[in-house]
Parts: structure tokens; sequence; C-alpha cells
């Protein structure tokens, strides 16, 4: 279905002004909220000299205005200052991180949405019965879980008592070595597959199930709850009620006209729940070692490596801000009653 | 006919529903427990972390030790508990600083409207642009680790929903036939605003505050999970996790109940929710009112 010229500019001059609203927001607390922003950059160990570089490179000597605006040129020319945890660049330290977080987020959710939108369906089918009761408290003992402790819990069980598992890194070096796996995209999965090298994919998903499989805790409860409301919702519209009245079977009902209509929702709030997703990658990356931005993040914020902080948090915040500009472009795409 | 009474009804609603009533005994019984922690810890002064016993470490589960011992052989389960008061003072302030900030900001853009609710609104949505607890991050790393700023930092990153929901009510409120009534006669807007729209309008969000308690523990153990909440050796649930995370194969609890601490209370809250969120809504409340056989 096509959506107007008209919207796509309106919804991108909206992200333009959103992205910003971000960066001086970013700005306020990081350069004006500390006393001497230069120390924070510098890192705990610095000398005197690094801290004065620092206040160069922040441009603390000219006014407030003048520094927003070097503030937003370093931003866009990619000058987001140097990690002295890992002695590079913080941007290209966090781009290069990201393909790992971005493949486990993309598996964490496809269990979330394979798993949760069937239990949804069962628990509206079966609405106020020990069913619907049953899947309520599974999917609200699943939101409630802490993430960290979830990991945790499931590396030491699967990982080190089962032994079944690998529980940390995204593939075992050997079978890197051995079969002389290169990186095209970054996205292992991926990459394995274009290679034809089947055991690097094998052993890159065996790695990545038990991470995706606890992040997918938040966007399953999530699906299967949303799944189950908008079922319930559907299923009281005249035009389903109508069908009901036609005499068509329940199940087809059910699976061709109000499943379809759940679906669209369903996947636009599992969209939407991305940056809470990512926050939990940071915790998930950070007990299974895997080296995305989320691992990156952690170490940087354990070691108090400021610069490399803020690049991470930048760097989500505007992924966050794209993604959700595009879940609604897609949404509007698909159902015109969101672009009212 | 009976007269409807609607706390009544919500407060049967809940009492009948055996899982409801389930989650309202933990959330009591996690209050009870937080403001009397301090007293009934079995060992107080390994619940504040200032002992250090080197015969009793890694001590597992028994009955002098429910929760085991940790790396220096304090005693986890007087530190959970601890650790309840310290989630209640942080789960308290984290609402209350959010409802604090939150709240004018969004009865002034909500009953003034027009610029200046535009402009409050805007920054609102500034705000907004952040992923939930990336806020908190940024300003925990930049203010330093500490029980205070772990507050102000969740707090900064919470207001904007209370003020994006009670600018939501307070719209709905004004247009009602009785504020106008109230303009007709003279009312000053102050004491209209102070009187009559925020006593309607809070209700709601007041609710929601009181709920939102799960979550803001939630993700003030997370925060401290990764190195930016409270200073070690504070007994703050998250960062016993963090602690035991070390020790966790071949010392599993030290870890394993702090976890589960969080994830009950947490549920506790999270059920409740759920359960006041239905009875609010009427279609469901009548189903189950009839299933519960509570006349009306």
């Amino acid at each position: 279905m096509p959506i107007s010229k008209e919207y796509l500019v309106k919804r991108l001059i909206l992200l333009i002004l959103v992205v910003t609203g971000v960066l001086l927001i970013t700005f306020i607390i990081t350069r004006i909220v500390p006393a001497r922003p230069e120390l924070l950059w510098a890192g705990p160990h610095a000398t005197i000299e690094q801290i004065q570089k620092a206040r160069e490179q922040l441009h603390l000597d000219k006014p407030i205005h003048i520094q927003f605006i070097l503030y937003l040129q370093d931003f866009f020319l990619g000058n987001w200052g140097v990690s002295w945890r890992t002695r590079s660049p913080v941007l290209v330290d966090v781009l290069s991180s990201l393909t790992a977080t971005l493949e486990l987020i993309v598996i964490a959710f496809t269990i979330a949405f394979i798993i949760g939108v069937p239990f949804g369906v069962l628990a509206a089918i079966k609405k106020y019965t020990w069913i619907d009761d049953v899947a309520r408290i599974v999917t609200v003992v699943g939101a409630s879980i802490p993430v960290f402790w979830l990991a945790l819990i499931v590396q030491l069980i699967f990982g080190t008592w089962l032994g079944i598992l690998p529980s940390a890194k995204r593939v075992d070096e050997w079978v890197v070595i051995v079969t002389g796996f290169k990186q095209i995209t970054g996205f292992y999965l991926i990459d394995s597959i274009l290679q034809g090298n089947y055991m690097v994919f094998v052993d890159s998903l065996r790695h990545i199930i038990l991470p995706a499989i606890v992040l997918a805790s938040y966007p399953f409860c999530l699906s299967a709850r949303m799944t189950r409301a908008v079922m319930m919702e559907v299923s009281t519209e005249p035009h389903i009620r109508s069908l009901i009245a036609w005499g068509l079977p329940h199940r087809t009902i059910l699976f061709k006209y109000s499943l379809r209509n759940t679906l669209v929702p369903v996947i636009a709030s599992i969209g939407l729940s991305f940056g809470y997703t990512i926050i939990g990658a940071f915790m998930v990356e950070l007990v299974f070692v895997w080296p995305g931005i989320g691992l990156y993040a952690a170490m940087s914020l354990l070691s108090f490596d400021y610069p490399a902080v803020i690049g991470c948090v930048l760097i989500v915040a505007i992924f966050y801000c794209i993604i959700n500009t595009l879940v609604d472009v897609i949404h509007s795409a698909i159902d015109p009653r969101v672009r009212l | 006919m009976k007269r409807f009474r609607e706390q009544r009804v919500v407060f049967s609603l809940i009492v009948k529903k055996p899982i409801s009533l389930f989650s309202l005994l933990i959330v009591v019984s996690f209050i009870v427990i937080g403001v009397s922690a301090p007293l009934i810890a079995p060992y107080p002064e390994d619940a504040w972390g200032l002992t250090y016993n080197v015969e009793k470490r890694f001590l597992p589960p028994s009955i002098e030790h429910p929760f085991g011992t940790d790396a220096l052989g304090r005693d986890v389960f007087s530190r959970v508990i601890l650790g309840s008061s310290f989630s209640l003072i942080i789960a308290i302030g984290v609402i209350g600083l959010a409802l604090i900030i939150g709240v004018p900001v969004g009865v002034v853009a909500g009953y003034y409207g027009g610029r200046v609710g535009t402009i409050l609104m805007r920054v609102t949505d500034m705000f907004l642009a952040f992923p939930p607890l990336l806020l908190a991050i940024v300003l925990a790393a930049t203010l330093g680790r500490g029980l205070l700023n772990l507050i102000v930092a969740l707090a900064i990153s919470w207001w904007p929903w209370y003020s994006r929901l009670v600018y939501v009510q307070t719209n709905t409120v004004k247009n009602m036939p009785y504020i106008d009534s109230a303009k007709i006669t003279g009312l000053p807007s102050l004491k209209i605003m102070t009187k009559h729209v925020i006593p309607n309008a809070l209700t709601p969000t007041f609710v929601q505050a009181a709920l939102d308690m799960g979550s803001a523990i939630l993700e003030a153990a997370g925060l401290s999970f990764i190195g930016v909440g409270v200073k070690p050796p504070t007994p703050e649930w998250g960062l016993l996790v963090s602690e035991g995370w070390q020790s966790i194969n071949y010392a599993w609890w030290i870890a394993f109940f702090p976890g589960l601490a969080i994830l009950v209370t947490v549920v506790g809250f999270n059920l409740l929710a759920d359960a006041l969120r239905e009875s609010a809504d009427p279609r469901i409340r009548r189903t189950i009112l009839m299933r519960l056989g509570v006349k009306q």
C-alpha cells in the first residue's frame, strides 16, 4: 500500500528534531551537569596534560552556545573521542560492535514472536479459564524477571552444570581458525551460510541460543500479552461477528480473520520494545561475554571510560529513534488508521 | 438497590481472586519487611556489610544461614532482608521525585494548553526519545555511584511518563461541565486547578505510580548490576547479585537469593497492577464478578 510523500517528509523532519533533542539532552547531561567535564572525559588516571587536552577537545573555554554547535559538528564529523580503555576512536569501536548485538536481538525477537503469539492466542481462546490464568502468571513473571539474574541462572544450569551449550562468546576460536572463516557482514550466521561454512554456522547457532532465549523473555511476554489483548478486542468487532453469523467455521474465523488483524499491532509493539531489549542486551552481553555494544558499554561503565559510555548512549538512542520511526512508517503503510 | 461502591468492588475483586490476593500479600509483606528490616535481620552487622568472618566463607544454605554465606562469610539472608529496605527507599524515592517533577509539568501543560503546553510537552517528548534506562545510565555515569545519585538518575528518566499521563487526564477533566460551572462562578484559575482539576486528574496517576514501584526496583537493580548504582557494601539486591556472580560456579546461593527477592517483589507489584487494570474495565469486571458470584 502506498504512503504519501508528505507523510514520509513529515516523519523525517520529526526524526531530525527528535535526534537534535536527544543530542541537546546528552549535551546538557555530559557537559553542563558535571562541574568539570574534562575530568570525567580524561578518565580516572589522567595526567594534567591529558586533562588540558580533554578541555580543548570539548571546547570548554568557549561560550556555551558555541560549545553546543561545536558539539553537534563533532558529532556529525564522527569525532566522538577516544576510549582510553581500548585506545581506539569510540565511533569505530561502537560501530564494529553493533552487528553482534543486532544479530542477538533479531534472533531474540524471532524466538519471542514464534512462541509469544501462539501463547497469546491460546490465552485469548480460553479466556477467563485456568489456562488464561497460567498464561497470565507466566507472562507477568517473565516481564518481572531481572534479566541479568536470569542470564546468570541459565548460564549456570545449561552452560556449567549440564554443559550442553556454550555460555560465552559468539563462536569458538578454534572452529574459526580450522575452517578459515572470514567476516563479511559481521552477522556470523549469515556469513557462515554465504561461505558454506557449516561448522561455524552450527557453532555460532549453539552460542547464540542461551543469550537469545534470555533476551527474548521480555519481548516474549509483551507479544503474548499484546496478542491476547488485541485478539479479544478484534473478536468483538462487527466484521468478525458478521462472519460468525455467516456461519463460517470457528477455526477459519480465528486463523484467517482474527489472527491476521492481530498480527500487525503485535509486530509493531515488538518493534517498539527494541529500546527496552537493547538495554537488556547490556546485561545479557556482559554475562555471556557477547562482544556487542552492550558488553562494550558495560565494560566501559565498569572501568569509568566516559567517552566510550557516551558514544554507546548516543548510538543506541539514535538507533532507537530511527527504529521507532521505521516501525511507525511501516505500520502506517499496512494500517492507514495509524497515520491519523 | 444497593449503592454501587467503587472501592469496595475493586477490593472484593482483588481479595476474591487467589492470584490477586497472593500479589497483595507479597506487596504488603515487602513493605512490612522493608520497614522493619534492620530489626528483624538475624545478623545485623553482616547485613550492613561491616563484618568479615574467614571461617564462615561460602557456607551452603542451612538452618543457621537459610540463604548461605558469601565470600566474606556474611549471612546472605540478613543482607537480602536489609536489601528490601534499600529497594523500598529507592522505589519510593524514584517514584516520589518523578511525581514531583512530572505532575506540575503535566497539569500546567494540560490546563493552560496553547504555547506553554506545547513547549512543555515537547520537552517531555525529548526525554521520552531515549530508550528507557539509557538516560538513567548516562546520568548515573556522570553523577557517580551512590544511593541518592541512583534515585535522581532514575527519576529524571521516569518523570516524562507521569507528565504525559497527567497531561492527558487534565485535558479530559478540564472539559468537564463542572469545571465550566466553576469558571462561571468566578473561581480564580489557580483555585480551580488545585481544588478541582488536580484531585480528579491525579487519582489514576497515583495508582499507576504506586504500581510502578516494581519496575523502579527492577531497573535500579539493573543499574547496580552494571556498576552504576549504589556503592558496595550496600546490600542492594542488584549489587548483591553482581557480587555473587564471581563465585556462582561453586556458591550459587549468593547470587540466586537476592535475584529471587527481586523477582518475587516485582511479580507482586505487576500482578497487582494487572488485577487493578482489569477491575477498572467495566466489561471485564462484570464477567469476573459474575463468575465469582459477587452481587453488584
